[in-house]
């Protein structure tokens, strides 16, 4: 059968770093094939690639048998690639047709001409069976209409191929049926559809092909679904992984950590338990939506909980809010450092003493600067910022450094439950070392920690245990050499501990 | 790996001499209000130069005690400005601060009383700003357009639209504070006095950083446990009483309640903020910097009077003033930055 699109050996190098390292990817028009892999196993980059988003250094790209090198999204989506994205990239405040044709509405002159525009939008719309007006304002929608329309401006173009980016989210038991409704659609169409997800009983359900990359090559290429099972994808998306080293003597936990009993948040947590000991680094995993960094938000007072109760070290009750949770001693540490995390445009300096001298004014009433530039240099050797002066602004700094500010500023305030979401995102391998031994390190110095990670490799090298969620509730607790990636991720996708 | 650290923290060190002796210096020079303080000195040189009468000493206090209130109401400004928030309401707190004060002398409160009620009033109007803000939820830019109206409307109505006469002027109010001590008129010696004070405050203390932080990055100041609501209510506060203390010392200098008087304050309040070098952006901000940005427009006012501009032009050429001013800063803060952020890399 021919290939609506054929991408053969793909390379791609950033700097020094090795993305992809010839991947193949072979789509047929009216299948879903569904596009596999841990993080940094190079699936953004392919699908970059495909998109015309970035150029790759190496292999062949064919649509319907012809070579091609797109050198642009615009031109990429010239020739039938088209995109959704899981960001709704949309005009909440105008309305759907508007929204169907951004940049390329049908004109007459200067005007618009909206009868055209409505003739080309109505027959898409009822296809995917969105039933709404279309000078209706979009931001009325509900979500999932809203994802519709972005799926019928996809559509509008013709696509040849169609890549749907993470789709839906876990715990939403219609958005499942709704898509294999879409997909049908869309394989009457005859479009070729990239899908990529986390969620691995999704795609078993919903795809034809699946292919599974890892570290930039392909390593199962265009299987049919029939014959896989998750244990099949899983040992593919990770390969023969040697045994965990064996972990050292873990430190004495002491009881009197963070806890959670019986916890439940509406549509989020049900009846959650657990706890976290002072000295102990529990990492909680699980898809998006599936609770585990609910549990960060109730723990932080971002989120109050329905039900259940909440203590913090010493017996301390529940915070009330976050900024009572933050004079309680807890830390939070999210992977989105360059939006909540900094002030970028601030030196090193200033953003280290954000927490302890400046919110929580621990410095006394007046602060001067060759004090709070001192502590900084202080915290700058401990978390080993490089170049390691204080007056480098924020933004400046690598990924990695930018991270350990981050650490360093909370590690100010002294913490005595350090909770972290994505702490490593998009940081360099040798920065996340260090990071993870500076989690052992405030974990040793007395903290409880709690990590939330995508990276699992992450989970299986920094925790004492793994509480693994599934469906907003903990499904397995696992301990010792059972924390690896294979079954975390087997465990987090089916809610089962493998046998 | 240890004489590389060594090495590290020994470099650190020179640079760290080498910073102390520069410092002083280069931060004069490197100060945000460095600019609008030359271009201040730079345009009574030059109107001196062309006019020689407005050298005298009288003139240039006249011009002085002119800009004090615009310029009080810019220092508080840039606390405003510097957290991303606006205060379009000064001119009117300015103004009815001033004429609650008159009407609260001519009703037989003792005119220190009454100035000190006039202060408090405008952290008053200050705080309902702030509520309004706050539980209304909307944008101060929105909440302090209404309450321009409103203080306004309430001065003019107290008022009965006219002017405040009939003050006790030989009370030690108006001869103290309307007055000349050391040289200076005592209301440049108040000028002084809060600007030191707002400059420690900002530059000092928990409250200045925070202001600061959440101008930078909202969000990061947020979830650093700084709280945006209390930060923003305090400064609309602060806000409001600088602008009563404005108020008291117009009242004080004028010797008579205008209703009307003020108005337009706001938009040069935030011109002198933004000339002197705190960004609308938000993250920092200058007191001195605004309050030299207030003088700035003081002397074009009054330059433009000795160069004999027609009054119908002279609007037109204040606009044009502050637009060549704001464009030459503009250009010199983005070299300096590009300068910056190649030595940071």
């Amino acid at each position: 059968m021919d290939a609506a699109l054929a991408a053969t050996g793909i390379a791609k190098a950033y700097g020094g770093v090795t993305a992809l390292a010839g991947a193949d990817l072979t789509l047929r028009a009216g299948s879903v094939h569904a596009l596999l892999g841990e993080n940094g196993a190079g699936k953004s980059t392919l699908i970059k690639i495909i998109t015309g988003a970035v150029f790759p250094d190496g292999g062949s790209l064919l649509m319907d048998g012809a070579e091609t090198r797109f050198s642009s999204t615009a031109h990429a989506a010239a020739n039938g690639v088209a995109v959704v994205s899981q960001e709704l990239n949309q005009f909440p405040d105008l309305d759907v047709l508007a929204n169907l044709f951004p940049m390329r509405e049908p004109t007459r002159g200067p005007l618009l001409r909206r009868a055209e525009m409505l003739a080309l939008a109505r027959p898409v719309l009822r296809q995917l069976g969105v039933d709404v007006n279309p000078r209706r304002r979009l931001g009325t929608l509900s979500l999932a209409q809203r994802q519709l329309v972005e799926i019928a401006k996809a559509l509008i173009v013709r696509p040849k191929v169609l890549i749907l980016d993470e789709p839906t989210s876990a715990l939403d038991p219609a958005s499942s049926a709704r898509l294999l409704e879409i997909l049908r659609v869309l394989r009457d169409r005859r479009v070729a559809v990239v899908f990529v997800s986390h969620l691995l009983e999704e795609v078993l359900s919903l795809c034809d092909e699946i292919t599974v990359l890892r570290d930039g090559r392909t390593v199962l290429a265009g299987r049919p679904r029939a014959e896989l099972a998750i244990g099949d994808i899983v040992h593919a998306m990770l390969g023969s992984l040697p045994p965990v080293a064996t972990r050292g003597t873990r430190r004495g936990v002491d009881a009197f950590g963070v806890e959670l009993v019986d916890v439940s948040v509406p549509d989020r947590l049900s009846g959650v338990s657990l706890g976290g000991g002072r000295g102990e680094i529990v990492g909680l995993a699980g898809l998006a939506g599936s609770g585990h960094t609910t549990v960060l938000e109730v723990i932080a007072g971002l989120r109050r909980p329905s039900h259940g109760t909440v203590r913090l070290p010493d017996g301390r009750a529940a915070p009330r809010d976050f900024r009572a949770a933050i004079r309680a001693g807890v830390a939070l540490v999210s992977g989105d450092r360059r939006r909540v995390g900094l002030m970028l445009d601030k030196p090193i300096w200033e953003n280290t003493a954000q927490v302890a001298s400046v919110a929580l004014g621990r410095g006394g009433g007046l602060l001067r600067v060759g004090p709070l530039r001192a502590a900084a240099r202080e915290l700058v050797d401990r978390v080993r910022v490089r170049p390691a002066t204080v007056d480098t602004r924020a933004g400046l700094l690598s990924g990695g450094n930018q991270q350990k500010v981050v650490l360093a500023k909370w590690l100010a305030a002294d913490p005595s439950v350090l909770l972290l979401d994505d702490p490593t995102r998009g940081v360099d391998l040798g920065a996340k070392a260090e990071i993870h031994a500076l989690l052992r390190a405030i974990a040793d110095a007395g903290a409880a920690v709690l990590l939330c990670s995508t990276d699992l490799d992450e989970l299986g090298a920094v925790c004492d245990r793994v509480l693994v969620f599934h469906r907003g509730s903990v499904c397995a607790e696992l301990t010792g050499d059972s924390i690896d990636q294979h079954t975390i991720l087997h465990t987090m996708n089916t809610g089962v501990v493998e046998v | 790996m240890t004489t590389q650290l060594h090495e590290q923290a020994s470099s650190t060190d020179d640079q760290r001499r080498r910073n102390a002796v520069l410092g002083l210096a280069t931060r004069a020079v490197r100060a945000e209000s460095s600019s609008v303080l030359a271009a201040t000195v730079l345009l009574v040189l030059v109107i001196g130069a062309l006019r020689p009468a407005f050298f005298s000493v009288g003139q240039l206090r006249d011009v002085l005690n002119s800009s004090v209130y615009v310029a009080l109401l810019a220092a508080g400004m840039s606390f405003l400005l510097s957290m991303r928030e606006i205060d379009l309401s000064v001119g009117s707190i300015f103004g009815l601060s001033l004429i609650s004060t008159a009407l609260l002398m001519r009703g037989g409160v003792s005119p220190w009383l009454a100035g000190a009620l006039g202060v408090l009033l405008g952290g008053v109007l200050g705080l309902v700003n702030a509520v309004v803000v706050h539980y209304i939820a909307i944008p101060a830019f929105v909440a302090t357009l209404a309450t321009m109206q409103l203080y306004r409307g309430l001065a003019v109505a107290l008022g009965n639209g006219q002017q405040v006469t009939g003050l006790p002027l030989d009370d030690s109010f108006f001869t103290v504070l309307g007055g000349t001590e050391l040289g200076l008129p005592v209301s440049v010696w108040v000028l002084i006095a809060v600007t030191l004070l707002l400059t420690g405050l900002l530059r000092f203390t928990p409250f200045g950083y925070r202001v600061r932080s959440i101008g930078s990055n909202p969000d990061a100041a947020a979830f650093s446990g700084i709280s945006i609501a209390g930060t923003r209510t305090k400064v609309l506060v602060l806000m409001g009483a600088v602008g009563g203390l404005a108020g008291v010392l117009g009242l004080a200098f004028f010797t008579s309640g205008d209703p009307n008087i003020g108005t337009g304050f706001e938009l040069q309040a935030i011109a002198a903020a933004v000339i002197g070098g705190t960004p609308l952006r938000g993250g920092t901000a200058t007191v001195f910097g605004a309050v030299f940005g207030a003088i700035l427009l003081g002397v074009v006012s009054s330059g433009l009077v000795f160069f004999s501009i027609p009054a119908n032009w002279s609007s037109f050429a204040t606009g044009l003033v502050v637009l060549l001013a704001v464009a030459v800063d503009s250009v010199l803060r983005s070299r300096r930055r590009a300068r910056e952020s190649a030595f940071g890399l």
